[in-house]
């Protein structure tokens, strides 16, 4: 038929086109389409497992440091705790040694006391007894208004003194 | 009416080499080719790490074709994904240009699918030499008997030319029962228009006015068949008067509306599946030349 090419047929220069098409339309594809969406995918994908692998690193290391803290932390709460002991320990040994201090020169000025008193006792009867001896002389020698011996005088005196001396 | 079946129509011939015809298909297949073409380029340049809408559609897509391609040929053959998309891309717009109505399929043509099938034979060819050597392909041959060689020879011979054929005979022969279809319902137009317009205007005028009765009846009831009905018997009863009158005739009204139905199979769905076979036939046949890498240490 005029102006028509045979229904089953091959035309040489359609096969011809239809090849150089087909290897242009090929390169255009492969280098310019599938070629860099594949690859975009892949760098997509590869970010996203790095990412998570990064994520990983970090959630370890900061298990690692949060064992250390806890470490520094109870190591800290022991010294703390063993120098407030031994704080105690010193006060107490200091309290018990000022108590004993205390007490022992309370008990020095005590001592100190009674020796004073003692003494001051012990003069004040020597003067008492002076004293009563020279007006009990005079009330003798006006109550009794004799004469006597000074041996007689001496005797009585000494009798008197003696019994007074015993009531004081 | 007559019906011709041809080959694509020549648009006119370049008178050197001994004249290159510039046929339907040549056209249809630059029109194809530098169409797809752009679309490549313009999808294919600011892909994104974050993909906005589009660019998700587009690599779905890929990664569609390249896991068909994985599946079938094996993660070896990853690399054959450019020239599958290639060929499936080509093959099914080549199919479905024809619905276009004044451009011809460029896969109804024999030289289109043959050039491609010869095309993957040739890989095929060149892939089984470099993996087993040019001795070991010739060798190939006589396995797994020496008598098989005939066999053998013949069935590399039928594998390009049932491929090319499939496709082509599909696609080619969907565009005959189309064109057939097209002439039987102009026949069938111009019988019944003929024999209303030979009955007398009277009848024209009953075919309107029951025409007419339908459709009210049909808006009322909601039936779409009662519709349907009733605008088909008014129409044929306007161009039937038209006929009587010499305004019009033979005017093929059975052809609005029925083929549609018949292209929605012969150009949508055959040329989907003829492009799918093909595609995958071709990715059978190269991963029988592209062996996985341990494999083809082995022997």
């Amino acid at each position: 038929m005029e102006g028509f090419e045979s229904f089953v047929g091959v035309n040489f220069w359609t096969a011809l086109f239809t090849l150089l098409n087909f290897l242009a339309l090929f390169f255009v594809l492969k280098h310019f389409l599938v070629g860099p969406v594949i690859k975009i995918i892949q760098d997509r994908q590869k970010e996203i497992d790095d990412m998570y692998a990064s994520a990983g690193n970090a959630e370890e290391q900061a298990k690692l440091m949060e064992a250390e803290y806890r470490q520094k932390l109870t190591a800290a709460a022991e010294t703390g705790e063993k120098i407030v002991k031994e704080a105690v320990a010193r006060g107490q040994a200091r309290e018990e040694e000022i108590l004993r201090q205390a007490n022992a020169e309370a008990s020095a000025i005590m001592d100190k006391a009674a020796a004073d008193i003692a003494l001051e006792k012990k003069k004040a009867i020597n003067d008492a007894k002076d004293e009563i001896s020279g007006i009990a002389i005079a009330i003798a020698e006006k109550v009794v208004a004799r004469e006597l011996n000074e041996t007689d005088q001496a005797q009585l005196v000494d009798i008197f003194i003696n019994e007074l001396g015993e009531q004081v | 009416m007559s019906l011709n079946v041809t080959g694509p129509f020549i648009y006119f011939t370049i008178p050197i080499f001994g004249g290159i015809p510039i046929t339907q298909t040549t056209i249809s297949s630059l029109i194809v080719t530098v169409g797809l073409i752009i679309a490549a380029l313009s999808m294919g340049k600011n892909l994104k790490k974050r993909p906005d809408g589009k660019q998700v559609l587009l690599e779905k897509g890929v990664m569609m074709m390249h896991n068909m391609v994985v599946d079938t040929m094996g993660a070896h053959n990853a690399r054959w994904t450019p020239f599958i998309i290639t060929l499936f891309v080509s093959s099914i717009c080549g199919s479905l240009i024809g619905m276009t109505g004044f451009l011809r399929s460029t896969t109804a043509d024999l030289s289109t699918t043959l050039t491609w099938a010869v095309m993957v034979s040739v890989i095929i060819w060149y892939q089984s030499i470099k993996t087993n050597g040019f001795l070991g392909w010739l060798k190939g041959f006589t396995e797994p008997l020496a008598v098989m060689t005939p066999m053998n020879v013949v069935s590399e011979i039928a594998q390009p030319v049932s491929l090319a054929f499939r496709h082509f005979g599909n696609v080619a022969g969907g565009g005959v029962i189309t064109s057939i279809l097209y002439t039987a319902l102009a026949g069938l137009s111009s019988a019944l228009l003929g024999l209303i317009a030979s009955s007398g205007v009277a009848v024209s005028i009953v075919l309107l006015a029951a025409g007419a009765g339908l459709l009210v009846l049909g808006l009322k009831k909601k039936k779409l068949g009662l519709k349907i009905l009733g605008i088909i018997c008014a129409v044929l009863g306007v161009l039937g008067m038209l006929q009587v009158f010499g305004v019009v005739s033979d005017v093929p009204i059975f052809q609005f509306g029925i083929p549609a139905v018949l292209s929605l199979y012969f150009d949508l769905f055959s040329g989907f599946i003829q492009a799918l076979v093909f595609s995958l036939l071709t990715m059978v046949y190269i991963s029988g030349a592209c062996p996985p890498p341990e494999e083809a240490v082995q022997p």
